[in-house]
This record gives C-alpha cells, sequence and structure tokens, in this order.
C-alpha cells in the first residue's frame, strides 16, 4: 500500500444547538478516511451533509473536531497555527467553487498569491507564467478577475494551487458555477494533473466530476460510503 | 515575513479602498497640519522673543539688594574692591563693571532731522560701561575723549525699532537705519533738567555723537564710556567710586548658577529683570503652544478612532478575502503585517499632507501679517519657525496614529476563523 496522503479516523465533528436545550447536531459521526498518494477522490454528497466542511479540516482550516486528522503523516491537531499555515503554504493546494480570487489583483498577482507568504516560492514569476500557460491563461495575465469569465477565473484559481506544485490538491465544488463546456475543460485539466502524479482531492455533487476520479466516495449522515467506481 | 510581497498585496487593498481610507488620511492630515502649524508657530514667536529680549546664558549681572541690609553687611557697595572679587569667582571670564550717571542731563534738539524740522527735549539717562562690553558693536571710537569734546554713545538696536516702527510714523519722521545715524550728534547739556530743582549750577553743554547700536546696551536710556561717566559724576560731586552692577561673564553656561550662588553670598542680588521678561512671555508661549499642540493631539486621536472604524469595515467587508490569505499560507501574522502596512501608507499619507497643510497655512498668514497688518515694533519677518524635527515628529505620530487605529482591526483580522470566513 503506497503512503497516505491524508488518514482521517474517527471524525466528529459537532455544531452547537440551534436553540437552547436542544441537541447538538452532528455533521460526522466517526468518520474514517484513507487517501493514498497519487489518488483522484471523488466526495459525492447532497448539500449540507459536510463536504465542504469535511475538506476545511483536511486543510487545517477548521480545526474544531474531534478524532484524528494526519495529511501526510503530520497530526493536524498536534500542529500550531503557523505550522498549519506552512503546510498549507507547502503542501496543499486549494481551488474553491466561487473561485477566491482577490479583485484588487491582476490574474498574475493572483497566482503569485503563495508567493506572499513563508519562504516565498522558488522562481516564482517563472512557475506562475507556467501556471497560467498550463490552464490557458498565459494570454490575461494582467487582467483583473472581473474582466474574465467564469471558466477563466476557475482556472486562475487552479493556476494559484500549482504554484507551489503541492502534492495534494483539494477542491470543493470547482465546477459548480461553471457551465457544461468550461466544466468539461476544468475536469480535463484536474485529469492531466493526476496523470502527472499529483494526489486530487473533490468534494462534488455533479457525476460528471466523479466519472473522471480514480475513487468515489459518498458522504450521508455523517459517514462515507463507496459510491460508483470512476474511471 | 517577506515585507515587500505583503506591501504588494496592501498596495492593492489601498487602490482599492482610496476612498475610504483618504478620509481616515484626512483626519490624520488635519491632525498633524494642526500639530506641526502650532509647534512651528511656537518656535517662530520664540525666536521673534529672543529677538527683542536677547539672553545670554552666560553672562549674569550683579547689584547690590534694593533692599536695606545694613545691620548685616553695612553699607554694601560695589566698589573696585568688591569688582575685583567677584572677577574672582571661579568660573569668571571677566568682569565689567557699570556705573549710572549720577547728574541729570538733557538733550534739546531744534532744526532739521533728516530733512524734517524736529523739536525736541528729552532726559538723558545714561550708564556707562566698559568699551570692551560693546567692541563688537561700535563703528566708531568708543572711548572718553576728555572735556569740551563729544561723549561717544552707544543705543540699544530695539530703541531703533521702536522709533521707527512707532515714533516715526507718529511724527512724520524718516525711518533711520544704523548707518545712517553712526556719527550723528546731538546737544546735551550735562547738569541740567526739566524737572523742576533737579538742575545742578555750572551745568555743561556738550554733545553725545553716536558710536553704534548694540543689543548690549542699556535698554532704558544710551550706554556710555565708564571713563566718561566717572567723570561727569565727579564733575557735579555724585558718587564716581562704586558702582551700579557688575556684568560677570562665566567661561561656560554651567558655570553661571555657582557664580550667581557666590554673588549672593558677597550680600549681592542677580538682576533677571530681562532675563525673567524673557522667561515669562518665553513661558507663555510654550504655555499657549503646549494647549495648542494638545489640541492637535485631540484631533488626531479623534482621527485615529476613525481609522480604526474604516479598518474595522475594511476588516468586515474582506472577509472571505483574509480566508483565502489563510488558505493559500498566510499566518496570522502575515494577515495582521498587511493590514498595518495599508495603515502605514495611510498614516504617512496623511502626515506628509499634514506637513504640506501647515507650511501652506503658514505661508498665507505670514503673507497676509506682512500685507495686511501694521508695521510694529518688532514684527518678525515669519512667525513661523519650521525645522525637521518638527516635520519627524508630525510624520511619526502620523505613522503612530494610523497604526494604533489599525492594531485592534488587525488583530481581529489575524484572529479570524478562516473556514468561517470562507463559508461566508
Amino acid at each position: 500500500m503506497s503512503e497516505l496522503a491524508a488518514q482521517v479516523r474517527g471524525l466528529s465533528k459537532r455544531y452547537p444547538p440551534r436553540e437552547a436545550g436542544a441537541p447538538a447536531q452532528a455533521l460526522f459521526d466517526s468518520l474514517d478516511l484513507d487517501v493514498a498518494q497519487g489518488e483522484f477522490v471523488a466526495v459525492e454528497g447532497r448539500s449540507g451533509t459536510g463536504k465542504s466542511t469535511l475538506l476545511h479540516i483536511l486543510g487545517g482550516l477548521d480545526r474544531a473536531f474531534e478524532g484524528e486528522v494526519r495529511v501526510f503523516g503530520r497530526a493536524l491537531r498536534s500542529l500550531a497555527d503557523d505550522e498549519l499555515s506552512a503546510l498549507r503554504h507547502q503542501q496543499l493546494g486549494f481551488v474553491f467553487q466561487s473561485f477566491n480570487l482577490l479583485p484588487s489583483l491582476s490574474a498574475l498577482d493572483n497566482v503569485l498569491l503563495p508567493d506572499a507568504f513563508g519562504r516565498g516560492v522558488p522562481d516564482a514569476s517563472r512557475r506562475a507564467q507556467e501556471a497560467l500557460e498550463r490552464v490557458g491563461l498565459l494570454g490575461k495575465a494582467k487582467a483583473r478577475p472581473a474582466a474574465l469569465s467564469g471558466g477563466e477565473r476557475q482556472r486562475v484559481a487552479i493556476a494559484r494551487a500549482l504554484l507551489v506544485r503541492p502534492p495534494l490538491l483539494l477542491a470543493d465544488e470547482p465546477t459548480g458555477n461553471l457551465d457544461a463546456a468550461t466544466g468539461v475543460g476544468v475536469i480535463s485539466l484536474f485529469r492531466e494533473l493526476h496523470a502527472g502524479g499529483m494526489t486530487l482531492l473533490i468534494v462534488t455533487h455533479e457525476a460528471r466530476v466523479s466519472h473522471a476520479a480514480s475513487r468515489v466516495l459518498v458522504l450521508r449522515e455523517g459517514k462515507l460510503t463507496p459510491g460508483e467506481e470512476g474511471t | 515575513m517577506n515585507t515587500a510581497r505583503l506591501w504588494r498585496l496592501a498596495k492593492g487593498n489601498l487602490q482599492r479602498e482610496v476612498g475610504a481610507l483618504a478620509v481616515s488620511a484626512g483626519g490624520v492630515a488635519l491632525g498633524i497640519g494642526c500639530l506641526v502649524f502650532f509647534l512651528a508657530l511656537g518656535a517662530g514667536l520664540r525666536r521673534a522673543v529672543n529677538e527683542v529680549f536677547p539672553v545670554s546664558t552666560r553672562e549674569v549681572e550683579v547689584v547690590v539688594p534694593q533692599v536695606a541690609l545694613g545691620g548685616l553687611f553695612g553699607d554694601l557697595k560695589i566698589d573696585d574692591a568688591l569688582a575685583a572679587r567677584l572677577a574672582q569667582i571661579p568660573g569668571v571670564e571677566a568682569a565689567y563693571p557699570k556705573m549710572a550717571l549720577r547728574v541729570p542731563a538733557v538733550t534739546r534738539y531744534n532744526g532739521l532731522f533728516f530733512g524734517h524740522e524736529l523739536h525736541m527735549g528729552l532726559e538723558i539717562i545714561g550708564t556707562g560701561l566698559p568699551p570692551a562690553v560693546l567692541a563688537q558693536d561700535t563703528k566708531a571710537p568708543f572711548a572718553d575723549q576728555g572735556e569740551d569734546k563729544p561723549i561717544p554713545v552707544v543705543v540699544n538696536r530695539r530703541l531703533l525699532e521702536i522709533y521707527n516702527k512707532v515714533f516715526a510714523p507718529q511724527r512724520g519722521l524718516p525711518r533711520l537705519s544704523e548707518n545712517m545715524l553712526i556719527g550723528f550728534q546731538l546737544p546735551v547739556e550735562i547738569g541740567r533738567s526739566y524737572v523742576a530743582g533737579k538742575t545742578l549750577e555750572h551745568s555743561q553743554e556738550t554733545a553725545l555723537v553716536l558710536a553704534g547700536f548694540s543689543d548690549r546696551a542699556a535698554l532704558a536710556g544710551i550706554s556710555m564710556p565708564i571713563d566718561a561717566v566717572k567723570r561727569l559724576n565727579a564733575r557735579f560731586g555724585a558718587d564716581a567710586q562704586s558702582y551700579s552692577s557688575v556684568l560677570l561673564r562665566a567661561r561656560s553656561s554651567e558655570a553661571v548658577p555657582a557664580i550667581a550662588d557666590a554673588a549672593k553670598r558677597m550680600g549681592l542680588e542677580i538682576d533677571e529683570s530681562e532675563r525673567r521678561s524673557a522667561l515669562q512671555i518665553g513661558q507663555a508661549v510654550e504655555l499657549v503652544t503646549l494647549a495648542l499642540s494638545l489640541l492637535a493631539a485631540l484631533i488626531t486621536a479623534l482621527a485615529a478612532v476613525n481609522t480604526m472604524q474604516a479598518f474595522y469595515a475594511s476588516v468586515r467587508e474582506r472577509r472571505r478575502e483574509i480566508g483565502i490569505l489563510r488558505a493559500v499560507g498566510a499566518t496570522r501574522g502575515d494577515v495582521a503585517a498587511v493590514i498595518l502596512l495599508e495603515a502605514a501608507a495611510t498614516g504617512l499619507a496623511g502626515g506628509v499632507a499634514g506637513v504640506v497643510v501647515a507650511r501652506l497655512a503658514a505661508a498665507v498668514l505670514d503673507w497676509f501679517a506682512k500685507n495686511h497688518l501694521p508695521d510694529f515694533p518688532f514684527k518678525p519677518q515669519s512667525f513661523f519657525h519650521f525645522t525637521a524635527a518638527q516635520l519627524l515628529l508630525g510624520l511619526a505620530v502620523a505613522l503612530l496614529a494610523a497604526l494604533f487605529g489599525a492594531f485592534f482591526p488587525a488583530q481581529a483580522a489575524a484572529r479570524m476563523d478562516p473556514a468561517q470566513a470562507l463559508g461566508e
């Protein structure tokens, strides 16, 4: 068995009750997950089942959980805030449904955003140009997000996630705000990244994304269960 | 933390929020403008006071106490022996005895005065000084030439200023410069007084010749060579032995307090009338400057509060962006640093604008004073004195006010839960 990129054991997360005296709402109930390095895992689930929360926990953005979560062997609960920042900076890439680009920066500067933190990114300018070229947007490097289409913005967001060449890419509904044709292009890009050896964990409710994955899991009632296999 | 790269981020935010931050910077500019303006005004007024009341930090004037202390010190007088003792006080570089002209003297001028008819009579108050005291300022010989020779005199520059700004305009007389008056002679009658019963027998007619102008000459009256005063006092039977005061010049300003103490132990006291005037006016200027500077500080504090509100609003609006920064690897410190860099730029911009506004306001007021205020005595060329220290202080206070204002919003941004921020 290859080394695990992510390992989750007994993950539980509860939200405070909406009314005083009511029981806490459980989102996950002793959830387990293993993601091997080089895998392309899709997590399906209806809205509100906790897909985004699972991604935030794996990315060290949400620390309010019970259980054990390891990313590349490092237990997230034991890491200090700055160590989590360093982990996100060096080993994780995020892609969000709503792109999450900074409107005041150009496409190129958005891609270069991780270079502003930690020890920066070696050869960042060249890497940013390469990342934009890879997503087919080198010609729009100076454009602000407002001047880009939804698909172009998502490709800029993917280029940003690729700048540090992270071994694990976490994507939250990456095609959720895209039309069908544009979504296909993004999925194709994920396939390329997977073929290049990158580990991908994508949460989605779209079957076309799941079909591109090597393994599909379904998040239902706080548990992960195997779903219909992808490619 | 790479400040240059974080600055790139901050710059983008500044450009986007230039409107809101301009209001914050404007508040800082107002406060700093007032601060620098009032500090420069205070410094300018202090400079003007120093010109009117030049106070040497190395000199003290020793006099016999006005309150009688005969029982303790006998009939205390400053004679040559006591003057010599004063000169021996450790730290004294030189001692210059002064003697008042103790006989009445008047001048009557009837004739042309620089092209204008002038009829004037004045009671003369004369003080004798060693020529060395005024040597630097005299432009003609300042030594007693003997009987029947004109007596050289030196006049305080402030008297010329008062003549030019008050007396001349009122009487329709010409304004005069120092050079125009050097060598000018006034008839004088020694031993005569306009006060009934004070005129002495055998008064002597002679002349006064102006040898120069000096800030060190007696303010009340004219300064004469001390030998001339001794001669005139002796001629009319007045006291020509005791001095009215002794000017002690110290080797350094640090030695002055000890010299003053030594003089007091001899039963003498320090004449601080002019120094006290300068100090009192200086203190009044300091007090007003302090009050106005506190007002400026209050405005700057309000600007800091305004900056705080602006940055709190900005942080609330940028929650998602802050979440993005955390997602790509920003630490809490990075997030706070970006906001503080924005605040620093806002504060410095406000500080620079405030300094410029202060200088412009000062220039406008000086122009107004020059062109629309009457030409009163000692009217300065400028009421303001700007120094590099004031400008640097203004910029530093602007920077600190903005950083203080943004500190708590920056902390709030740094503590923000990234998952919640991204989820909104």
